[in-house]
C-alpha cells in the first residue's frame, strides 16, 4: 500500500542529568490504589535512572535529536519537505495552538518544508505519525524526505507515571526517504479505543488553583486508576494481538517471519508479560533501555530501536516489529524491513 | 497506487445558540469598537458557548454529518482532529477525537489530530486523511472534526489593533474513498519557520506556567503584516491547479475564512476574484472560528445551489503567516 519509503535514519538525545530512582520516589507523591498485577511498584519496575532536562526546553531537547539525525544521515535541510513532530506530552507552549514543528523548521534552516505535528495516540504517536506520513508520500511525487521528531520534558515532579512506568526526558528524530533501499516501512496498523479516553489526561491551566501558582499539578498526568485496572489491562493484551496481525497481514508475513521486537521501555512485567503473552523470548525483543533510562513516551520506539540497531540486535534482512500503546487509548504496530 | 480519489460525502455545523454583538465583546474586553475599525473587521456578532464543551459542539457536528450522509459511524475508520484552540483537557495527552470516536460508534476507528497553523490545520488534516484513504483500500470513510472554544475575555484577537474576532463553534465533514463526485484532487501546504508563534499562546504550558495574563490567544501583527500571506497562497493555489492541468481561471469559487473583510478584501483582489466567487456572508454573523470557518462557507455555497458538477473549487487559508494552504475541489 505505501510507496518504497525506508527509515534512511534515526537518533536520539538523552539530556545529560540523570536522577536515581529512588530520588523520583522520594521527591513525589503516589497514588496508593494497589496494581492489577501482584507486583510491587518500586521495587518491581526495573529502572534504575531517568534523564532530567532540566533548564533544557522540550523544543531544545528535540531540536537536538533532529541535529543529530541530520547530522548523521549528512542530509541537507533544505531537502527536507515534510516535518512532523509526534510528541504525546505538552510542549514549550499550548497544542493544538502550537507544536514545535515551526521552531524545528527554523533552527534547521528547511525552508522548503511544511510543519505540522500529530496530537493523538499518546506512545503510539509514532505509529500513527509513520501511517500518515507514509501515507502522504505515497500520493505526492514532490514528497521525498520527511523529519519525524519528537522531545518530551515533564514537569519537575511528574516522572512517576503511576502505575504504569516511571518517566525520563528526552527526544528523537527519525528521516523517512523515498525509494531508500533499507529499512522499509511494509506496513502500519493503529487503533483506538475511544470509549477509553477519559482514563489518562492531563487537567490544563484552566483547572490551576490560582491561589498557588507555584503549583504545577495542572500540568501532571491524571489518571482513573479502577478503570485502567477494569478496563483498559483486560483489553490490551488483545488490542496489541489485533494491531500486530493487521500489520503482518497487510505485508502478507507470518508471526514466524518476525526476528526482532521493538517495544516501550514501560516496566519489566509489563514487558515480561507481552514477551509470556506472544510467546517471545527475551533475546528476540529488546529491553535494556528499560534499566537504563525508563519511559520516553513515544520515543522508546526510536530509542530502542536505535540501541537494539546498533548494539547488533537488528541485522540486515530482519523483520522488525515495533509495537506500542499509548493514551487514548490507541494501540499500534509498524512492520520495518531491514 | 490504484488512484483512487477520495471525496467529499457530507458536512456539517453545530453552533451556539447563544450570540454577543461585537459591540459588547469589545466593551467587556475595555476596547472601543470605532466604526473604522468595525469597517475594517466586518464582524458584527459571534456564537459563544454558553455552558457547552467543545467536544460536546464536535460530537453534535460529526453526528449531524453522518446523519446526512446516512453513513453509521461504525463505518468511520478514521476520526481527524483539526481543532486549533485548546480543549477541555490538555493536548495531546487527550484528544477530543476519542470522546468523538466514542459517541458515534466509530469503534473499528482510530484517531489522529493535527497541530497549529490557524485556519489551514483543516487543509492540513484534509491532505493527510485523502492520502490515508487513498493508499488503503481497507478503509472507506474518514470523520474530520473540528471544534474550537475561544479563552474567556480573548475574542478580539490582537486588542491595540483588532484583527478579528473570534466565535465558538464545531464543524465536521465525511470523507470517502471512491466517492462519486466532490473530489480532493490536492493539496499544497508550506509553512514558514521563522513565524512559528506568530499565533500561540505564550503561557499556561512549560514555557510560562504561572502568569494568567499569558493564556491567552496573541497575534504578532507587525509580523503578520510583513508576511507574504496572499502571495504565498496564490502561488501554492497556481501549484495545486497546475499538478491537475488547471488554472486560476477555471476555478468557479473559492472558500476562505472568515477572519475580516479587511483579509477577505485583500485575498479576493490578490486573486482576482469576482465578489460572488467568494463566500463572505458569514463573517458578520460568526466572526472568526479557525478552520471551521472552512467548513462553515463551503456548506454555505452548497446550500446557495451555487456548486454544479464540474465546477472547481479552491480552499485557501494563510495561516495567520506561518502556514498557508490551498485544496482544489471537484464538484
Amino acid at each position: 500500500m505505501f510507496a518504497k519509503i525506508g527509515i534512511l535514519e534515526a537518533a536520539y538525545y538523552l539530556p545529560p542529568t540523570r536522577k536515581p530512582l529512588a530520588d523520583v520516589f522520594r521527591d513525589e507523591q503516589q497514588d496508593e490504589t494497589p496494581l492489577a498485577a501482584n507486583v510491587d511498584f518500586q521495587r518491581d519496575i526495573g529502572i534504575e535512572a531517568v534523564h532530567v532536562a532540566g533548564e533544557e526546553s522540550a523544543s531544545s531537547v528535540a531540536l537536538n535529536a533532529c541535529k543529530k539525525v541530520i547530522e548523521k544521515a549528512k542530509v541537507d535541510p533544505r531537502d527536507i519537505d515534510l516535518i512532523v513532530g509526534f510528541t504525546s506530552i505538552p510542549e514549550d507552549y499550548i497544542a493544538p495552538t502550537w507544536s514545535a514543528a515551526g521552531y524545528v523548521q527554523k533552527e534547521l534552516g528547511a525552508t522548503h518544508a511544511f510543519a505540522t505535528a500529530i496530537n493523538t495516540g499518546g506512545c503510539a504517536s509514532y505509529q500513527q505519525t509513520l501511517k500518515s506520513v507514509c501515507s502522504l508520500m505515497s500520493t505526492n511525487d514532490r514528497l521525498n524526505l520527511a523529519l519525524l521528531f519528537a522531545g518530551d520534558k515533564v514537569p519537575a515532579l511528574n516522572h512517576n507515571y503511576y502505575p504504569i512506568t516511571v518517566v525520563c526526558d528526552g527526544g528523537g528524530a527519525v528521516l523517512l526517504k523515498k525509494n531508500h533501499d533499507r529499512n522499509l516501512i511494509l506496513s502500519v496498523e493503529v487503533i483506538t479505543a475511544g470509549k477509553l479516553h477519559d482514563v489518562w489526561w492531563v487537567p490544563g491551566f484552566p483547572h490551576r488553583n490560582p491561589d498557588k501558582p507555584e503549583d504545577h499539578s495542572w500540568m501532571h498526568v491524571a489518571g482513573d486508576i479502577k478503570r485502567f485496572n477494569t478496563e483498559l489491562i483486560p483489553i490490551n493484551l488483545l488490542m496489541f494481538r489485533k494491531v500486530i496481525r493487521g500489520a503482518l497481514q497487510r505485508a502478507g508475513k507470518k508471526p514466524a517471519d518476525v526476528k526482532y521486537y521493538v517495544y516501550p521501555t514501560f516496566s519489566s512485567w509489563d514487558q515480561k508479560a507481552f514477551c509470556r503473552a506472544f510467546t517471545i523470548p527475551p533475546e528476540k525483543m529488546f529491553t535494556a533501555g528499560l534499566q537504563r533510562h525508563g519511559h520516553l513516551q513515544e520515543t522508546d520506539m526510536v530509542i530502542d530501536y536505535v540501541d537494539a540497531r546498533d548494539e547488533g540486535y537488528i541485522h540486515p534482512g530482519d523483520l522488525v516489529m515495533l509495537t506500542t500503546n499509548g493514551a487514548g487509548f490507541s494501540w499500534g504496530a509498524a512492520l520495518v524491513q531491514h | 497506487m490504484d488512484n483512487v480519489k477520495t471525496g467529499i460525502v457530507s458536512a456539517a455545523c453545530r453552533l451556539p445558540e447563544h450570540r454577543r454583538s461585537a459591540m459588547e465583546l469589545f466593551q467587556e474586553e475595555g476596547l472601543n469598537l470605532t466604526s473604522e475599525v468595525a469597517a475594517r473587521l466586518g464582524v458584527e456578532q459571534v456564537p459563544i458557548c454558553n455552558g457547552q464543551s467543545g467536544s460536546d459542539l464536535a460530537v453534535a457536528a460529526s453526528l449531524r454529518c453522518l446523519e446526512n450522509a446516512a453513513v453509521p459511524g461504525s463505518e468511520v475508520d478514521v476520526v481527524v482532529d483539526y481543532t486549533i484552540l485548546p480543549q477541555e483537557w490538555m493536548v495531546p495527552v487527550w484528544n477530543m477525537s476519542g470522546k468523538v470516536q466514542k459517541e458515534v460508534g466509530a469503534e473499528k476507528a482510530f484517531t489522529v489530530g493535527f497541530s497549529g497553523g490557524g485556519s489551514t490545520n483543516f487543509l492540513v488534516a484534509l491532505n493527510y486523511t485523502a492520502a490515508m484513504l487513498e493508499v488503503d483500500d481497507k478503509m472507506k470513510y474518514a470523520l474530520l472534526v473540528g471544534a474550537d472554544v475561544t479563552i474567556p475575555g480573548n475574542r478580539v484577537l490582537n486588542p491595540e489593533s483588532p484583527v478579528s474576532v473570534m466565535g465558538d463553534g464545531a464543524s465536521a465533514m465525511l470523507l470517502q474513498r471512491g466517492a462519486p463526485g466532490r473530489l480532493v484532487l490536492g493539496t499544497e501546504i508550506l509553512s514558514d519557520g521563522a513565524n512559528h508563534d506568530i499565533y500561540y499562546i505564550p503561557g499556561g504550558c512549560l514555557a510560562n506556567p504561572e502568569d494568567p495574563k499569558l493564556y491567552r490567544m496573541v497575534l504578532d501583527k507587525q509580523r503578520y503584516d510583513a508576511a507574504p500571506k496572499t502571495a504565498t497562497m496564490l502561488q501554492l493555489a497556481k501549484d495545486v491547479l497546475d499538478r491537475a492541468g488547471l488554472k486560476l481561471g477555471d476555478v468557479k469559487y473559492v472558500v476562505y475564512p472568515n477572519i475580516s473583510v479587511e483579509d477577505q478584501e485583500a485575498f479576493r483582489t490578490a486573486f482576482g476574484l469576482r465578489p460572488d466567487q467568494i463566500c463572505t456572508s458569514n463573517l458578520a454573523t460568526h466572526g472568526h472560528m479557525q478552520g471551521n470557518d472552512l467548513v462553515l462557507n463551503y456548506l454555505s455555497l452548497s446550500a446557495n445551489g451555487e456548486l454544479q458538477a464540474g465546477d472547481y473549487v479552491l480552499i485557501c487559508s494563510h495561516g495567520m503567516g506561518f502556514m498557508a494552504g490551498a485544496s482544489l475541489i471537484r464538484i
